[in-house]
């Protein structure tokens, strides 16, 4: 044990009188700040700017004078995103989803205005963000400054002396790593203060975020990640020959890790999986909706079924005589059908992207930085997942606004037609008060674990694996 | 003495194999553009086909009122990406380029995005720009990181030294055979994806490769200069593997973390909320004053008839019309934000040749920014041309059997398509000529160290 101790100690000695590491560690700490201030910036501004036009678009559905509840079925409302406070440390893929979405009776709308669709082709090179840095640019670091370890003494047969003074190579491998893993979490310290920091100067209290579970679970990642990416470095320079193989390697194994397998499993993840695009996808959503009932057609079967139905179940005779308003009934049941087929198929559409996505998580397996990705977005509330939420929110509401419209509508409107010079029916503007806001709640942290679980179990397994690691080139490795 | 060098590098075997993934991986990039094309032709084709069911569809049911079947008729305004898309899809993937668009208020439509995974888009497109941009550099780097270094470190610089009478001379034949090499690899793929996606030899295609061309010639200098510093082989690795990541990797989100920190665009909300008010609340206010309002925008619908009590259509329209007048205003300064924006990134991204590369590709494949707004600019054109068109037969209440439903196909739209060389060119030019003069006065101020 005290030779481990020992030779993690040289290693952190000899990377201290390095001439790099000043360079390194001042390249390091201002990417750090760069990516707290703009994140910070980009964060606190978005909230701002849509938490305003959240109220503004409320202002504006209060002021709506007596009218009849169809119209304000199609003034309809807004639903914005609010960014989890985590998104300061991993954007995700909060670049790419829309940010607001106008919720109106009949149809679901898409979420617009993505970062995006505002943005120039710099954007699709990634973006700097402290979980950026700590995925790609930290183990380039620590492949850096640990190519050398063994493969340098090996090299200047320095390791013979080591081993001959009774030094094992599982001693060498483990001090190392140690070392390096030192090194590694000596960098992580300003990221975590960073993070830390920047959400402990929001001005207002974030409800529900899960601040602390979250923040765990990304720093307990990020520890494994960094000692995995330590062990790798070691245990390449161990079995090298000369410290420069063993840069060239490692040099390999990240290009292929952080840059090129990432990106080609999505792309192979789309290709088997293939997903309609939007006028595929409506045009069998409206395919669907015109077999079950189409309400524009005067001929239609199932609404006439359903009108007599109606009638006998009330035992009238006419529309007229019915005790609710029967064009909200109508609409009523035409919201619950589209609804639901648009839900299905949307569902459907999401278990492709499931499926494309899923090439990527299981991934994590034979690449620790996806899973780490994985792991550090979902836990910001940047992820897939976190979109998803957002949406099925959105829809809720929508649905939610548009049956208690056509509630309002049965119970206060009257089936007599007027003719064109009557008051058009109206119910009271009290009724529009009374119906909530929109306000997203973050998912649950248990959620998260439940969706994230593959990628939580492949850390696991390459911690284990690092283990393993150790011993084998510890069996391998050779002196010269 | 040229042609046994040349032959001497071929004939290494992991020039073989580094050759064999980069080719590989630019054939899969090529493969991936091409997938991409011909999903945004199946879509471009299944808009045309379900907007011609839609309106027979509609048609057949509302026979007369002009009006009401006005409200649902959706027209396909596309923006076709030309084949050359293939090879740099930009941002084609996030913006979409089909609309589908009503005679109802445009703002409330044409911001209206795709379906799409954000995770595929996170990750990003691997196609052929992408393999230029950010791969291509590192074939070079590994294959002139140790041109100089390997001489001194295995001890042959002293014999190239007294052999060759020109050190300089000797090390660029080296850097020239392998840029012959790259060059014949890209050349290859261009090639290649040309027959492949079917892409016209035109000036967007010449301006392609040539920016491909220059683009790989800089970092050629950029490994000329890192080499001259006569450094070790590991050092040299470092500091060509430095400048890829800060090139290829840190710069462009520098540049992009700053436009989105410092350009927040709320006048897109704005727009939403105006649009939807002004519309909304006109229900509620007295019908002459929107009328007059509607008139002075266009005052040749004065006569039709509109002042009947109750409802009626040329009064909706004109509603619908006014919720787009009061958003106008933001809309435009939600354009003018875009603009910005994508004017700073170019400045930036001027002084880097990874960024400037990538966003002149898709400019000439226009895929870019740029001419994304020039189609949501014309996309009010189209509207335009459509209200107008409808207008009158709406306002007049014309028979629905009465249009020519056969000729409403979808309508493109084309970019101007301007490729400026000066612009396209100067940067790397200028980028390459200063690197490597740089080298060249190094190199002569110390030839000799061994």
């Amino acid at each position: 044990m005290s030779n481990v101790k020992l030779i993690a100690g040289h290693f952190l000695q000899t990377v201290w009188k390095s001439k790099v590491i000043a360079p390194v560690c001042i390249v390091w700490l201002t990417l750090v700040l760069y990516a707290v201030f703009t994140g910070y910036a980009t964060y606190t501004r978005q909230n701002e700017i849509r938490e305003e036009y959240q109220a503004r678009a409320r202002q504006s559905w209060e002021a709506n004078p007596d009218k009849h509840p169809h119209r304000m079925a199609h003034f309809g409302s807004f639903a914005f995103r609010i960014k989890h406070p985590l998104s300061i440390f991993d954007n995700g893929m909060e670049s790419y989803t829309g940010n607001a979405v106008f919720l109106e009776a009949h149809k679901q709308n898409t979420a617009n205005y993505s970062e995006a669709s505002f943005s120039t082709g710099l954007l699709r090179f990634g973006e700097i963000s402290l979980a950026m840095l700590l995925q790609t640019v930290l183990p380039l670091i620590l492949f850096f400054l640990g190519f050398n370890a063994i493969a340098q003494q090996r090299e200047n047969a320095t390791l013979k002396i080591l081993v001959s003074q009774g030094a094992t190579f599982k001693q060498i491998i483990w001090g190392n790593s140690i070392g390096l893993f030192a090194v590694g979490v000596a960098f992580l310290l300003p990221v975590l203060i960073g993070t830390i920091t920047s959400i402990a100067l929001q001005s207002t209290s974030v409800v529900d975020a899960g601040l602390f579970m979250r923040c765990a679970v990304i720093g307990i990642g990020a520890i494994v990640f960094l000692w995995i990416i330590s062990v790798m470095a070691i245990a390449v320079s161990a079995i090298s020959s000369t410290g420069r193989s063993a840069l060239l390697s490692l040099l390999g194994i990240w290009l292929m890790l952080a840059i090129v397998l990432p990106k080609t499993l999505q792309a192979i993840g789309s290709y088997i999986y293939p997903a309609p695009g939007k006028t595929q996808f409506q045009a069998a959503v409206e395919a669907d909706i015109l077999q079950q009932g189409d309400s524009h057609n005067p001929d239609d079967v199932h609404f006439k079924k359903l009108k007599d139905s109606v009638l006998r179940a009330n035992k009238v005779d006419s529309i007229q005589q019915l005790s609710f308003n029967y064009s909200g009934f109508i609409m009523q049941e035409g919201e619950r059908m589209s609804a639901q087929v648009y839900n299905d198929h949307l569902q459907r559409l999401h278990t492709i992207y499931d499926r494309q996505n899923g090439v990527s998580y299981n991934a994590a397996f034979i690449d620790p930085f996806i899973g780490f990705k994985n792991i550090t977005m979902a836990f910001s509330g940047t992820g897939f997942s976190a979109y998803r939420h957002f949406q099925q929110q959105a829809e809720t509401y929508r649905y939610e606004l548009a049956q208690t419209m056509n509630v309002l509508q049965m119970k206060y409107i009257s089936n007599k037609k007027l003719s064109s010079t009557d008051k058009p029916y109206s119910i009271d503007k009290s009724n529009w008060t009374s119906f909530p806001d929109f306000s997203y709640r973050y998912q649950s942290v248990n959620e998260i674990i439940k969706q994230q679980w593959v990628a939580l179990v492949a850390l696991a397994a390459w911690l284990l694996l690092s283990v393993f690691l150790i011993h084998y080139i510890a069996g391998k490795a050779k002196v010269i | 003495m040229f042609k046994l060098a040349f032959y001497n590098f071929i004939r290494s075997r992991s020039v073989w194999v580094a050759l064999v993934l980069f080719f590989a991986a630019g054939m899969v990039s090529i493969f991936i553009g091409r997938q991409f094309l011909l999903k945004q032709e199946a879509a471009i084709l299944s808009v045309t086909r379900s907007q011609q069911e839609h309106i027979e569809r509609n048609v057949k049911y509302i026979k007369n009122e002009f009006g009401l079947l006005m409200y649902y008729l959706q027209f396909a305004y596309i923006h076709k990406p030309a084949p050359i898309a293939a090879l740099a899809i930009g941002q084609q993937d996030v913006n979409t380029n089909i609309q589908t668009l009503t005679v109802r208020g445009l703002e409330a439509q044409r911001y209206d995005t795709d379906l799409y995974n954000p995770y595929n888009l996170m990750t990003g497109n691997f196609d052929l720009s992408f393999v230029i941009t950010c791969l291509f550099p590192l074939l070079i780097i590994a294959f002139n990181f140790n041109v100089l270094s390997r001489e001194k470190e295995g001890g042959t610089w002293p014999l190239v030294k007294m052999q060759s009478l020109q050190p300089l001379r000797f090390l660029l034949q080296k850097l020239g055979i392998r840029f012959i090499v790259v060059g014949a690899l890209l050349l290859s793929l261009l090639a290649l994806a040309k027959m492949i996606i079917g892409i016209p030899l035109d000036g967007a295609f010449a301006a392609y490769a040539v920016l491909a061309f220059l683009y790989v010639l800089v970092w050629f200098a950029i490994s000329f200069l890192v080499i001259v510093l006569h450094k070790s082989t590991s050092v040299n690795a470092l500091l060509l593997l430095s400048a890829w990541v800060l090139l290829c990797l840190l710069v462009p989100g520098l540049i992009n973390n700053y436009v989105t920190a410092r350009y927040a665009v709320p006048e897109a909300y704005s727009t939403l909320i105006k649009q939807r008010d002004g519309y909304h609340t006109k229900w509620d206010e007295n019908k002459d004053s929107t009328m007059q309002t509607f008139f002075r925008y266009y005052p040749e619908y004065r006569n039709y008839v509109w002042n009947k009590p109750g409802f009626n259509y040329v009064w909706f329209y004109a509603m619908q019309h006014l919720g787009d007048a009061a958003a106008r205003e933001d809309s435009r300064a939600m354009h003018r934000k875009l603009q910005q924006r994508s004017r700073v990134s170019a400045t930036a991204g001027l002084f880097f040749p990874a960024t400037h590369a990538q966003l002149q590709f898709t400019h000439i494949a226009h895929t870019g920014m740029q001419q994304h707004l020039q189609y949501l600019d014309s996309t009010a054109h189209f509207h335009e041309g459509l209200r107008r068109y409808f207008y009158p037969k709406i306002f007049g209440d014309s028979a629905v059997d009465s249009e020519d439903w056969h000729r409403h196909v979808p309508v493109y739209f084309k970019a101007a398509s301007n490729i400026q060389w000066m612009e396209l060119m100067l940067p790397l030019l200028f980028a390459g000529a200063v690197l490597f003069g740089a080298g060249v006065l190094l190199f002569k101020r110390k030839p000799g160290l061994t």
